[in-house]
């Protein structure tokens, strides 16, 4: 047996490296256990360590990644014991957490082994994964991680990565564990939420710099402070809302104004920033995980299944199908009606939702004539289909929030226009671009004129 | 979890001189299981596998024996696609029974190629999604294509000029801002025997004269020429209907209504490449739509 499964080890060495620490070998001689042939137990045990070798930096750190290398400075550790209900009568596990930094930025990790070194030190870790937890990203090293400390690293030493790091709104990433920013606020607004039994005040607006928007929450009292004002945050902490970063302020961040003779140094004002923003590629959309407020236009290559009138739970709002709801069982559905779309630029594509109104604007029918629609019509996709032969092919631009799945990139609009008629504007210039060519007559009317004799 | 494939913005004159990307040629090895799509690839490096087509539906018919399968031809300023729809596209083949030859219409679909012999390849689209659109949109697909297909076409024209090859090609080209998609293409394009340069010259000029006669659209509308051209149509209209009408005596009526016949030839071509009428015989004139 063993002759047998030798050469499977070797190879798994190879591509994987040491089998014994990592628990691989154990892996690979379960499978074998339960008599899974050698090769095929060796393909399952490469699909799931092997993927192609990563190594991550903090901005890279995005939800549910697994199976990568990191390599970052201990900025703070501190240990916890864990004792869950059902082992109550054994030891407790130990979770160190702490922060972890490279020159992109900060992040919080958890780890069920003790590591190899404390703060200050440089530890790399193989086969390192990401969890949500409180809406934050954070790294955690598990029973099959490898974690090894480096002695001489090129790293920035512990001080220039404890300063919390200067960051540009796009720059700012899930994994952000403390951020300082200048920015303008563009929306500001005041809600009342209960935190730990108290009534308490939250504000909640968007942010912005020259190189985009993001959504901040405070959760202290800004003084003096309202739209277009420009203002330093030192010390933010970045969550995830809706999937999309968020700058919170709290009582340890630190929050000023920024004067005007600074303020005329910055590469933005309140004008420049409240402007609508210039459509972006698709492309440039899937380079990243979330984009917050950002205006895209291409064609509606595809209307898909699940368009058109929908029936929703009168309690929680959820698709019900045959007024039979998820949650609440059988219930008076309330129609509405949406519409789900592929936007495809030629650069990239990305699955759109448009709640009622909008759909309602693009279809160019309100709720009320697609249910005179549906009730008139024996099919019961007649509204699905009307919406996809008004739709397919044609062009809009789209202005809202996207963000990025195992499924493609997902955008929810919360507007939608035809695109500018510039149609002439862009030929004078690709013209230009294309040059004059020698060997083709450059003027208009002797083409014109050859191709009409032909035609004679 | 397979990503939708984008769809890609090509002229037939790019698309019908694409072949097939061997999968031991593509860039990632880890996307060679049965389950990776078809993959095309342009003499400019372009991969792809879906498109997005808006262009005169001129030809249809259909060539099923025992269950349907339409064939239809749709034509750009630059060439015409080859487009089929068969029993497992049964939207589009409801489509294309009943849509009117001619008209504008807007069409995705999955590129195919057919090689009947060693060197004779046939590129065509398995149509997917099909609407009736109208000019504006065709125009606007036009303008969208040409732009993508310039940015290509000087992508291409920079790492030919470059002289680099493989590895450091990759480098120069990702260092350029060039996507690493394209760029992964170019450097197939320039390892395979294509023409080079010399296609790339073709679809230039190409592109330039179907840009033209667009432009010639936007530039009339605001000069007195428009107006002549608005009477040869409405003429042209009042004669022929969607019958079509005798270029001959087309060009005397309109002699006889004191509009020379340079103009009405230049006006008539102006059509023709625009794809707003087409000659259904030698010598008979026909309105689209």
């Amino acid at each position: 047996m063993d002759e047998k499964i030798a050469p499977h080890l070797e190879e798994l060495t190879r591509a994987l490296g040491d089998l014994e620490k990592t628990g691989i070998r154990a892996e690979f001689e379960k499978l074998i256990a339960f008599r899974v042939p050698p090769d095929i137990a060796k393909e399952s045990i490469l699909r799931k360590f092997g993927e192609k070798k990563r190594i991550l930096k903090v901005k890279d750190l995005s939800a549910n990644l697994k199976n990568f290398e990191f390599t970052g400075r201990i900025l703070d550790l501190g240990e916890k014991s864990i004792r869950s209900q059902a082992e109550a009568q054994e030891k407790p596990s130990r979770l160190y957490t702490g922060v972890l930094a490279d020159e992109t930025g900060s992040v919080q990790f958890s780890s069920w082994k003790e590591l190899p070194g404390s703060i200050g030190d440089v530890i790399n870790v193989k086969n390192a994964y990401v969890r949500i937890w409180q809406n934050r990203i954070r790294l955690s090293i598990g029973e099959q991680s490898l974690v090894s400390k480096i002695s001489d690293s090129l790293l920035p030493s512990l001080s220039e990565l404890s300063a919390s790091q200067k960051k540009k709104l796009i720059d700012i990433r899930a994994a952000d564990f403390s951020v300082d920013t200048v920015a303008c606020i563009l929306q500001l607004s005041y809600r009342e939420v209960l935190v730990k039994g108290r009534q308490s005040r939250v504000i909640s607006g968007v942010l912005a710099d020259e190189t985009g928007r993001l959504p901040f929450t405070s959760w202290i009292e800004l003084d003096g402070i309202d739209i277009g004002s420009i203002i330093r945050i030192d010390g933010a902490q970045v969550r995830i809302f809706r999937g999309m970063p968020s700058v919170n302020i709290l009582s340890s961040t630190k929050v000023s104004s920024v004067g005007p003779e600074e303020a005329e140094k910055l590469a933005f004002t309140f004008e420049s920033v409240a402007k609508d923003p210039v459509p972006i590629k698709i492309e440039e959309i899937d380079s990243r995980d979330s984009m917050f407020d950002v205006s895209v236009a291409g064609n509606l290559v595809s209307v898909r299944p699940g368009s058109g009138i929908i029936s929703r739970c009168p309690e929680c709002s959820r698709v019900i199908q045959k007024g039979n709801c998820r949650v609440h069982g059988k219930v008076e559905g309330i129609w509405d009606m949406r519409i789900k779309a592929v936007l495809d630029d030629g650069t990239g594509s990305m699955s759109v939702t448009f709640p009622r109104e909008l759909a309602e604007t693009i279809y160019g029918k309100t709720l009320e004539e697609a249910e005179q629609l549906m009730f008139s019509d024996v099919s019961k996709d007649a509204v699905y289909e009307d919406i996809k032969r008004f739709l397919t092919g044609r062009y809009l631009a789209i202005r809202g929030n996207s963000s990025k799945s195992e499924f493609g990139i997902s955008f929810v609009a919360e507007s939608a226009w035809l695109p500018e008629e510039d149609i002439a504007v862009r030929i004078v210039e690709l013209l230009r671009r294309l040059g004059s060519d020698e060997e083709d007559g450059s003027d208009k009317s002797s083409q014109v004129s050859r191709g009409g004799i032909e035609l004679a | 979890m397979l990503k939708r494939e984008v769809a890609k913005r090509v002229f037939a004159r790019e698309f019908e001189a694409c072949r097939e990307l061997e999968k031991s040629e593509r860039p990632d090895s880890e996307a060679t299981d049965s389950k990776t799509p078809n993959l095309l690839i342009s003499p400019l490096g372009l991969i792809l596998n879906r498109v997005f087509v808006v262009g005169v539906v001129t030809e249809l018919d259909n060539i099923g024996t025992q269950s349907e399968m339409w064939k239809a031809r749709i034509v750009d300023p630059t060439g015409a696609f080859t487009v089929y729809a068969g029993q497992y596209q049964p939207e589009a083949l409801i489509f294309f029974s009943t849509v009117q030859v001619p008209s504008f219409i807007a069409l995705t679909g999955k590129a195919r190629t057919y090689e009947p012999e060693p060197g004779s390849v046939f590129v065509s689209i398995r149509a997917e999604e099909v609407n009736v659109v109208d000019e504006e949109i065709r125009n606007r697909w036009i303008v969208d294509t040409a732009e993508q297909t310039v940015e290509r076409l000087e992508a291409f024209s920079d790492a030919l000029a470059s002289g680099y090859h493989g590895e450091e090609l990759r480098e120069y080209l990702l260092g350029r801002g060039i996507s690493s998609e394209l760029t992964e293409g170019i450097a197939i394009a320039l390892q395979r025997e294509y023409s080079r340069g010399e296609f790339a010259k073709i679809l230039r000029t190409s592109i330039r004269e179907g840009l033209k006669t667009l432009d010639l659209d936007s530039e009339n509308s605001t000069s007195a020429k428009a107006d002549q051209k608005e009477f040869v149509l409405e003429l042209l209209k009042e004669m022929g209907g969607s019958k079509g009408v005798d270029y001959a005596a087309f060009i005397d009526s309109a002699a006889s209504r004191g509009i020379p016949e340079q103009v009405v030839e230049e006006v008539i071509h102006a059509l023709l490449a625009g794809g707003q009428c087409y000659e259904p015989k030698i010598g008979i004139i026909r309105l689209v739509g």
